[in-house]
């Protein structure tokens, strides 16, 4: 095993162990991120119910049911939330003890964020099965949609994890990035496809949205694994799509760590 | 043989500042203004192999930038440093795994984990073998007397305890150079004395090159041959404790406990009084002019005890910063003359 998977694997141990000393937080962020696709689901499949041809975008009631169903657990798989926790360690200072040790700060947050998806599963799972029981959502998926959608997710997590710490790092410049976690948020829910599928977008908002990189994170993997995505070539595609912007996200993350690490202040002691 | 050499460092902080008050608030969203603060001014100089070496200053004289630029946290703004041969702010991994920094204020450990559980990520991230790993923790809880606070968890730690902890994971992978900031604040003194005598015993034990910083002399004093001085950014000296005060602090401090109380003999004609407490005086003296009062206060005064020593570091200090910390101490009503009794 490799020096970084074992301090990788050591971090995440650690991690999960923080988290399992607060059971009720983790309660809570789970009904969280339950609360969002579920009253989005409610609202969608009452206005395609009230459509003349019962859809909107191509999806009926049975078809919202699935799309945010599996659209729970993707968010619940994708999310990262760095902007937010590594701007504060900057910002506060607490980034130096991190700093000093001789492996990047990065598989320390990853292992965070890593830690909060594995613990959070043992109250997640009921809910959305008991969400599942509730709306019935309606497959066309098989098998090879369900392989390709879990390598979708998991290049999507990657994708967002890497473009959410790398953000963050603009906390070297800009010290306090709290609004920039709001619009980073906003721009994952609106051109993520979280907030709507994308074919319910605008048409020019829809062809903005193919040139970022929110849908690849969140909305491709879902139409994959709800079977929107029918053929393979497009499937394929997506893929690669999905690779190249973390790839590319990657080096940036690089450039701008050598950068913007010149710039910590290391303040408060 | 050196390892640590610093030539002309210097860390400039450009800060915001602005006119207390909402207006100037105000204003300070159109008109930004910034200041250019030189915390490190072309700092020079070597540490030995195995040395400690106590860095002091008052707050802001630059020392906690100093020691952050050598441990590679901060990047130096103009100037070259080599620590183990490495350039530090690269923060090579092979750089990080043979230094440790000590920050006081600013903790290494999982706040809501039982210690031991850093320990292990510690161990994990340093690549410590799981033998050695053992042995050094076994040795570290031994010589801290961990063993009852180990399982407990971070943050329901004494502040005493925290900082053992803080040691222990500091020295888990042996590291050949220390950076100590402020290592014994907040603790009792019990504890200090525990801290500082664990310090000199890895120093001895590892060879290790130890950098200290303290608000605390006594720390110094027990642990440092050698002083660096630095204020506004500027190393003001460097050399041992005796040097310092020699160069620094020239007289000597005459303390006498008298038989009985004096009436009317003028002590000031003889050195600085300091203090007088009841029969008991202390007289700052030139260090050449000691002897010659010395033998006066025999003739004169009937002396029934007498002591010769060196000033205390903190004044010494004080004097290095131009800020005098021990004003001579003169009882309510009196003056520089004893009265109430009867002159020999």
């Amino acid at each position: 095993m490799s020096r970084v998977v074992r301090v990788f694997l050591a971090y995440l141990r650690a991690k999960i162990g923080v988290m399992l000393q607060y059971r009720g937080e983790i309660l809570l962020w789970s009904i969280w991120g339950i609360i969002n696709p579920a009253v989005l689901y409610a609202m969608w499949s009452a206005a395609a119910s009230g459509n003349e041809n019962q859809s909107i975008a191509g999806l009926d009631r049975g078809g919202f049911a699935a799309y945010y169903f599996v659209m729970m657990i993707v968010g619940h798989l994708t999310g990262a939330w760095d902007v937010y926790h590594l701007g504060y360690l900057i910002r506060s200072g607490q980034l130096s003890p991190m700093l000093l040790r001789p492996v990047l700060p990065i598989w320390e947050t990853l292992a965070d964020n890593l830690s909060y998806k594995i613990t959070t599963l043992m109250f997640v799972v009921p809910m959305w099965a008991l969400f599942a029981w509730l709306v019935t959502p309606r497959f066309e998926t098989s098998l090879w949609q369900v392989g390709m959608g879990f390598i979708a997710v998991l290049l999507g997590a990657g994708l967002n994890y890497m473009l959410c710490h790398t953000a963050a790092l603009l906390a070297f410049w800009a010290t306090k990035l709290d609004a920039m976690g709001e619009i980073y948020f906003g721009l994952c829910m609106f051109l993520g496809g979280r907030f709507a599928p994308m074919n319910a977008l605008p048409g020019p908002i829809l062809a903005i949205a193919e040139y970022l990189p929110f849908r690849w994170m969140f909305a491709f993997p879902t139409e994959l694994l709800i079977g929107k995505i029918a053929s393979m070539n497009e499937a394929l595609i997506g893929v690669v799509i999905q690779s190249v912007w973390l790839v590319g996200v990657v080096i940036l993350y690089r450039l701008m760590w050598s950068v913007a690490v010149k710039r910590y202040t290391a303040v408060s002691g | 043989m050196s390892q640590i050499e610093i030539n002309n460092l210097c860390k400039t902080f450009r800060v915001p500042e602005r006119e207390g008050g909402f207006w100037a608030a105000v204003r300070s969203v159109f008109r930004r203004r910034f200041r250019d603060v030189r915390a490190v001014d072309d700092v020079s100089f070597q540490v030995d192999e195995g040395e400690i070496v106590g860095f002091l200053g008052p707050n802001g004289a630059g020392k906690t930038t100093t020691l952050k630029m050598l441990s590679g946290l901060l990047h130096p703004t103009a100037g070259e440093a080599k620590v183990l041969g490495h350039v530090p702010w690269r923060r090579e991994a092979a750089y990080l795994r043979r230094i440790s920094m000590l920050m006081g204020q600013r903790s290494q450990l999982h706040w809501d984990l039982p210690a031991i559980d850093s320990f292990l990520v510690h161990s994990a991230v340093y690549d410590i073998p799981a033998d050695d790993y053992k042995k050094t923790l076994d040795e570290l809880v031994q010589l801290l007397d961990l063993g009852d606070v180990l399982k407990k968890q971070v943050r329901s730690l004494s502040l005493g305890e925290r900082m053992k902890c803080e040691i222990c994971v500091s020295l888990l992978h042996r590291p050949a150079v220390l950076f100590l900031d402020e290592p014994t604040i907040g603790v009792d003194i019990t504890m200090q004395t525990r801290i500082r005598q664990f310090i000199r015993n890895y120093n001895r034990k590892h060879g290790a090159t130890i950098i200290l910083t303290s608000h605390y002399m006594a720390d110094v004093t027990a642990l440092c041959k050698r002083l660096i001085v630095i204020d506004h950014g500027h190393i003001l000296f460097d050399g041992s404790l005796e040097a310092l005060s020699e160069k620094l602090a020239p007289f000597k401090v005459i303390k006498i406990d008298l038989d009985r109380e004096l009436d009317g003999y003028d002590l000031a004609t003889l050195g600085e009084v300091l203090s007088v407490e009841q029969r008991k005086i202390a007289l700052r003296v030139p260090k050449a002019d000691a002897a010659a009062v010395t033998s006066r206060l025999l003739t004169d005064l009937p002396i029934l005890d007498l002591t010769i020593e060196d000033p205390p570091i903190e004044d010494v200090i004080s004097r290095v910063f131009g800020q005098p910390k021990s004003e001579p101490k003169q009882p309510a009503n009196a003056s520089s003359a004893v009265s109430g009794g009867a002159a020999r």
